[in-house]
């Protein structure tokens, strides 16, 4: 009878342990989970890389938004840079786009944008609490506002052209018909 | 010398960028700056091989300590602070993980592994034979029983008892 009872008990636990490596194997341990969707954006007051003024994330509702996060560091980031000029050109109309400096220095970010620029506004983040408020756990990390101001999604790494016409897509369909 | 070091390696750390180091926000009273750091032990910095943002160098670390910084100087409570981090990386971020739901396992386990192994010592101890026979008897018993088993280690023993 006892060792019925032993023989149950460790069945039990080496099920258990199967469940929970199970579960842990289909996940990668490194990847930051994405808790804001379906939430408000966080609001931000950021002031343009190239002067002239601040730009409010309240001030943009009623218009879609793609936040593109990005450092002059980040290899990833200069491969999407010129899919995002040509998104920016394809969907401008639908959605505005910005881009916020993260942990980059104020000169070489300029110095970056005057070799490479870009037809939308760059915004610098001090200290990057901005993209902290965002859950910003690397770049390039992008982020897809719709008009009512929430996160509908988030993309990590370099956008291809047809991945950020999907989002857009996306973006500006009526909130019902969007997909989860 | 330089055999040993592959060239992409070479190449990657001459060529690479880095994200240049920024300097933190200013340090807070010591008493709070304290419940700054204590924060920052239990939250996992999001670049890093499981190091908490107190401890990592990396920028992106440097920046969630800010933060933390921040929300102190703010007024925010410990509570607040964590569910602030929860809310934007998950449970991920902490450290050591609330106790609920699934999350028991982690913090029972081990308790529970400890009482079962306590059970089967216990159950072992209780399992030794009691003999109340005088230590001479018990001594010719063991032989007996031994000599049963091999006979060579009955010689030995029948010859070191002479």
């Amino acid at each position: 009878m006892n060792w019925k009872l032993g023989v149950g008990l460790a069945a039990v636990a080496c099920a258990a342990l199967l469940v929970i490596l199970a579960k842990g194997f289909g996940k990668d341990p490194h990847e930051v989970p994405f808790m804001l969707g379906g939430k408000p954006a966080p609001a931000f007051a950021l002031e343009k890389l190239e002067g002239g003024g601040k730009v409010r994330l309240d001030q943009l509702r009623g218009h879609p938004v793609v936040i593109n996060f990005w450092a002059t560091w980040c290899g990833p980031c200069k491969i999407e840079h010129p899919v995002l000029d040509w998104g920016y050109r394809q969907y401008g109309s639908q959605a505005q786009f910005l881009g916020v400096v993260f942990e980059d220095t104020v000169e070489s970010s300029k110095a970056y944008l005057r070799d490479h620029p870009t037809p939308f506004p760059q915004l610098v983040d001090p200290q990057s609490q901005t993209a902290v408020d965002y859950g910003v756990a690397g770049v390039p990390e992008t982020y897809f506002v719709d008009a009512e101001g929430v996160i509908r999604g988030k993309y990590v790494g370099p956008l291809n052209p047809d991945l950020l016409s999907a989002r857009i897509k996306d973006l500006v369909q009526p909130v019902a018909q969007a997909p989860r | 010398m330089w055999d040993g070091i592959p060239l992409a390696i070479l190449l990657s750390a001459v060529l690479a960028d880095f994200a240049p180091q920024q300097a933190g926000s200013e340090p807070l009273t010591p008493a709070l700056e304290g419940r700054v750091q204590k924060l920052g032990k239990q939250l996992r910095c999001a670049v890093c091989q499981g190091m908490s943002i107190a401890d990592s160098p990396a920028s992106m670390a440097r920046a969630q300590l800010d933060k933390v910084r921040t929300l102190v100087s703010e007024g925010k409570s410990d509570e607040e602070i964590r569910s602030y981090f929860v809310e934007r990386y998950g449970e991920w971020v902490l450290l050591q993980p609330q106790a609920h739901g699934i999350n028991w396992l982690v913090w029972l386990g081990p308790l529970v592994l400890l009482l079962i192994g306590l059970g089967v010592i216990v159950r072992q101890v209780q399992k030794r034979p009691v003999s109340t026979a005088p230590p001479a008897e018990r001594r010719s018993q063991s032989t007996r029983a031994s000599s049963s088993e091999d006979e060579y280690l009955a010689k030995v023993r029948a010859e070191l008892e002479r």
